[in-house]
């Protein structure tokens, strides 16, 4: 038999290799302890490069970053919670309407952070990590515990949709009622609840903020969107999910 | 839809891989974002380039790719070298013995010549196949895979795995 060389041993690590070339290498690695041995090491570089690399993937976006996507006119997107007869159904509606200035949407981002820094001063909803936002407080406690299948008019936290992402981790839409009144989203992760969106909520003519009559903002619809892929979770999948742990 | 809002609304969901390939080239975290900030104001600016035939992840790798390439040249320097301290792989909670693990990674990629670093940046990182990081570094496959041997006997050199 032929010996395997460099690149080909590369290629087979990298996963470049056909079926009838694979497995001539896996056939020489059974016989050949020193080829084995350098493919565990090739293996492992990867694995560790992969281990280093990953976790970026589900760092909240900086604000300044998403602040730079935020699109010149985008559709507004209430979000209703719509009650069923066996337990509540959450279901988007689209609008026709366009709005939302750019300098709006600007506006938001930067008082993001401006919101989890006084947060942060303040009454502890948002606890800086590694300099990015995650819940903390009555706010964590409520991602861990609240269903919107289980609306409670006087709590703090209105929990909205509850979905798995993209990246596989599950993330939650909420509402904080109390003064001064926020929206954001928050994904569940190896650290906690992060916060990859947090904005002020301009309160409804003369009311209490309710999650079933208000919209989302614009610019937390937007990260949810960019995220979301399928079906948003029922109460039954929101309640089994709470029950796993929101992993 | 007008091309720059299918660039924009494409960039959204890229964003997470492209701060993860921009982590992998910088090295420290506030290189990289700034890195993908340049990225996506020249990607929005040059939108009407992109044709949707085109991927648009590749696309933006290459945008990323070039303008890193730029910092170093306007840093003076070939080689991106920093301070053990300052080498920036962000570690999540994670034992001290996994720590500093990372630390010995990042500072062998730091010692990584850009040619050998971007190879292994797209490919052991982001996953691109050989042909795909040939056709974005518009050299050929061959050199890419010349260069990424090489770069790893110098990572395996440095980190000293065994397997």
């Amino acid at each position: 038999m032929n010996p395997i060389d460099d690149d080909t041993l590369q290629a087979y690590v990298d996963g470049e290799l056909d079926a009838t070339a694979r497995a001539r290498v896996d056939a020489a690695l059974v016989q050949d302890d020193v080829l084995a041995r350098r493919v565990r090491q090739a293996r492992a570089l990867r694995a560790q490069l992969r281990a280093a690399f990953d976790p970026v993937l589900d760092e909240p976006v900086p604000a300044r970053l998403s602040a730079l996507l935020q699109p010149r006119a985008m559709p507004a997107v209430p979000l209703t919670v719509v009650e069923g007869g066996r337990g509540a159904n959450t279901v988007r509606h689209r609008a026709s309407r366009r709005w939302l200035l750019p300098g709006a949407a600007l506006a938001a981002s930067v008082a993001l952070l401006a919101v989890g820094l006084w947060w942060h001063a303040g009454n502890e909803l948002v606890r800086m990590r590694n300099g990015e936002p995650y819940a903390a407080g009555v706010l964590g406690r409520a991602l861990d515990q609240s269903l919107a299948s289980e609306p409670d008019a006087h709590a703090t936290v209105a929990i909205g949709l509850t979905f798995r992402a993209a990246n596989g981790h599950i993330c939650r839409s909420f509402t904080v009622r109390t003064p001064p009144a926020r929206a954001g989203l928050a994904c569940h992760a190896a650290a906690g609840w992060a916060l990859p969106v947090l904005v002020p909520v301009a309160p409804p003519e003369g009311g209490e903020l309710r999650q079933a009559a208000s919209g989302l903002p614009p610019a937390v619809q937007a990260v949810i969107d960019a995220r979301l892929r399928g079906e948003v979770f029922d109460a039954q999948q929101e309640r089994a999910a709470r029950a796993a742990g929101w992993r | 839809m007008h091309s720059s809002d299918a660039v924009r609304e494409g960039l959204i969901a890229l964003l997470p891989r492209l701060r993860r390939l921009a982590r992998a080239l910088a090295g420290q975290v506030a290189d990289a974002d700034d890195l993908v900030q340049v990225v996506l104001e020249r990607a929005l600016a040059r939108s009407a380039q992109w044709r949707p035939d085109a991927a648009l992840d590749k696309w933006v790798f290459a945008i990323a790719r070039n303008a890193w390439r730029d910092e170093l040249r306007a840093r003076g320097r070939a080689q991106h070298l920093f301070a053990p301290e300052e080498a920036g792989v962000t570690v999540a909670d994670g034992s001290d013995a996994r720590h500093a693990r990372q630390m010995e990674l990042a500072q062998a990629l730091a010692m990584l010549p850009p040619d050998h670093r971007e190879v292994v940046a797209l490919v052991l990182v982001e996953g691109l196949s050989y042909d795909e990081a040939a056709a974005l570094l518009e050299v050929p496959v061959g050199t890419v895979t010349s260069r990424l041997a090489r770069a790893r006997a110098t990572l395996q050199a440095h980190l000293g795995n065994d397997a």
